[in-house]
């Protein structure tokens, strides 16, 4: 493993696709890294989720169903895939508010990608169709140091030989590794 | 969603708008409900052609084919999360370190052996004297030390079922007499219904592997084999006494099954029709069976278990964490 800093390291993997020491994150990492660092590590090593699971199909149907009128789907990099609405504004939809953190946190991480990376500044919106709210959201100095914060987290969490210990948390629950982690 | 269909009769299943028709030599329709199908078990002739395969496919849906006799023939897996390069890596690597082959080839027997003392305890309550069979099982289990090799594990594992099975004869009822395990054919009635119950078991043990990435046939305690999906065997071997002992002791005590269900020739002694469906379809309704799971905090069907006990494998490959074998807990 380099001594490179994660974040120069994200930011040159980014420039130079050819890079032995590559290191992308995903929004789906970021996420996973404010949910449950474990689940980052399965997710990390493709260590396949129960696709059956009722959560998952939840999310699937409302990501892919919700405002089809007015946004585009946008991927950068083959590495995040944003939704773009008309008004140049970057939204992210949740099935519910109860992860609103590591929602916001995967939106900040795409709004810090397309001004670092890109160089393009926009502004978020996060958006709950269920209970028809959005919240802006703004990639201000503190939120910057949140998502580099992550970055260098996230390095930390997939360069494990194993993965973090199960914890119970109250979303375990609903989780596609569920009986991975608990039946022991 | 974990429903098998067992297809006895000689036929053709096809694909008939959004459902799978099983079509009778007498031209006689009729549907599986394919939503709540877990996998399709084929033990008559059945014909089928690739239409019918993808449809399955595309609903997650196994299909294990039953040949000559009832052995088990193969089996045709949706092709949806069953390829990962890792797992089988670190799989292999597992077989491939003596120490880790040793402990997981450990675990299995510990698992077995506790189950086949739960069976034989549950008869030594109520009017048999198996105090020394339980005695036996356990100087087997205390015989597990780490540093056994794979072979003289396989040795305990065998005097353990050897003593294990030297109850059968008493639990029976009259007619029935066992005599110790034969198969390849089985000369009797009770090997018979062993060997069929057993290749029930063998074949969901596949289906629930087939599920998680993880290799069938590179596997701990039996030899990687060739033709046999031998991991299969290492797990299947810890459910035996909890699946299809219970149902074979079921059928029979309850004459569901009689003496007059066998077929005798010079080459061994086989289940009728119609005892075979009598077997599966007690054995099916075991594996909907449900019990409360200690950590799991919720009810899980036998047949579940099944698939936990291959999750907990592949974690503890994937992950190192400790795997604790299936040991019957209720």
């Amino acid at each position: 493993m380099s001594d490179t800093d994660p974040v120069e390291l994200l930011l040159e993997s980014a420039r130079d696709e050819t890079r032995d020491d590559e290191f992308h994150v995903t929004g789906v990492m970021m996420q996973y890294y404010a949910v449950c660092k474990r689940e980052l590590w399965f997710e990390s090593r493709n260590i396949e989720i129960d696709r059956e699971n009722a959560a998952v199909v939840r999310g699937t149907q409302v990501d892919e169903s919700a405002y089809e009128d007015e946004r585009r789907n946008l991927s950068i990099d083959g590495t995040i895939a944003i939704d773009v609405l008309e008004d140049g504004r970057v939204m992210e939809v949740k099935p519910s508010s109860s992860l609103v953190e590591p929602a916001k946190l995967q939106l900040l991480y795409y709004l810090w990608y397309l001004q670092r990376v890109v160089g393009v500044e926009r502004d978020g919106v996060l958006a709950h169709p269920r209970e028809r709210r959005r919240e802006p959201v703004e990639l201000t100095e503190e939120n910057a140091e949140w998502v580099e914060g992550a970055i260098r987290g996230i390095h930390r969490v997939i360069n494990r030989e194993s993965p973090p210990p199960a914890e119970e948390k109250p979303f375990c629950e609903s989780c596609a590794y569920h009986d991975f982690c608990w039946s022991c | 969603m974990n429903d098998n269909y067992h297809i006895f009769s000689d036929g053709r299943i096809e694909r008939h708008n959004d459902t799978v028709r099983l079509v009778g030599l007498d031209d006689e329709k009729s549907y599986l409900p394919i939503e709540n199908a877990e996998a399709l078990f084929l033990h008559g002739q059945i014909d089928f052609n690739t239409r019918v395969m993808s449809f399955l496919d595309d609903h997650g849906v196994a299909m294990h084919v039953f040949g000559w006799k009832d052995y088990y023939a193969g089996s045709v897996m949706p092709e949806r999360g069953q390829t990962s390069g890792r797992t089988v890596v670190e799989q292999v690597r597992a077989y491939d370190t003596p120490e880790r082959r040793r402990a997981l080839a450990r675990k299995f027997i510990r698992g077995s052996i506790h189950n086949m003392r739960a069976n034989v305890s549950y008869y030594d309550g109520r009017g048999h004297e198996f105090g020394d069979v339980i005695e036996q099982l356990d100087t087997q289990q205390e015989r597990l030390e780490p540093e056994l090799d794979v072979s003289e594990l396989m040795g305990v594992e065998a005097t353990a079922r050897r003593a294990y099975y030297s109850v059968l004869d008493d639990v029976l009822p009259d007619g029935f007499v066992f005599g110790g395990r034969q198969y390849n054919p089985p000369d009797n009635e009770v090997n018979s219904l062993i060997s069929f119950a057993n290749s029930l078991v063998y074949a969901n043990v596949v289906s629930a592997i087939r599920a998680t990435a993880l290799d069938p046939a590179v596997s701990f305690l039996h030899e990687p084999g060739d033709r046999r999906y031998s991991l299969a065997l290492d797990i299947a071997d810890m459910f035996k006494p909890v699946l299809a002992d219970r149902v074979i002791f079921r059928v029979v005590n309850r004459s569901q099954v009689t003496l007059e269900e066998f077929e005798t020739d010079l080459n061994g002694c086989l289940l009728t029709e119609s005892g075979r469906k009598t077997v599966s379809k007690a054995f099916e309704e075991t594996l909907n069976e449900t019990v409360e799971h200690p950590r799991l905090n919720r009810k899980v069907s036998y047949q579940y278990l099944l698939r936990i006990e291959a999750y907990k494998l592949k974690k503890h490959l994937l992950t190192g964490e400790e795997y604790v074998p299936f040991e019957r807990w209720w």
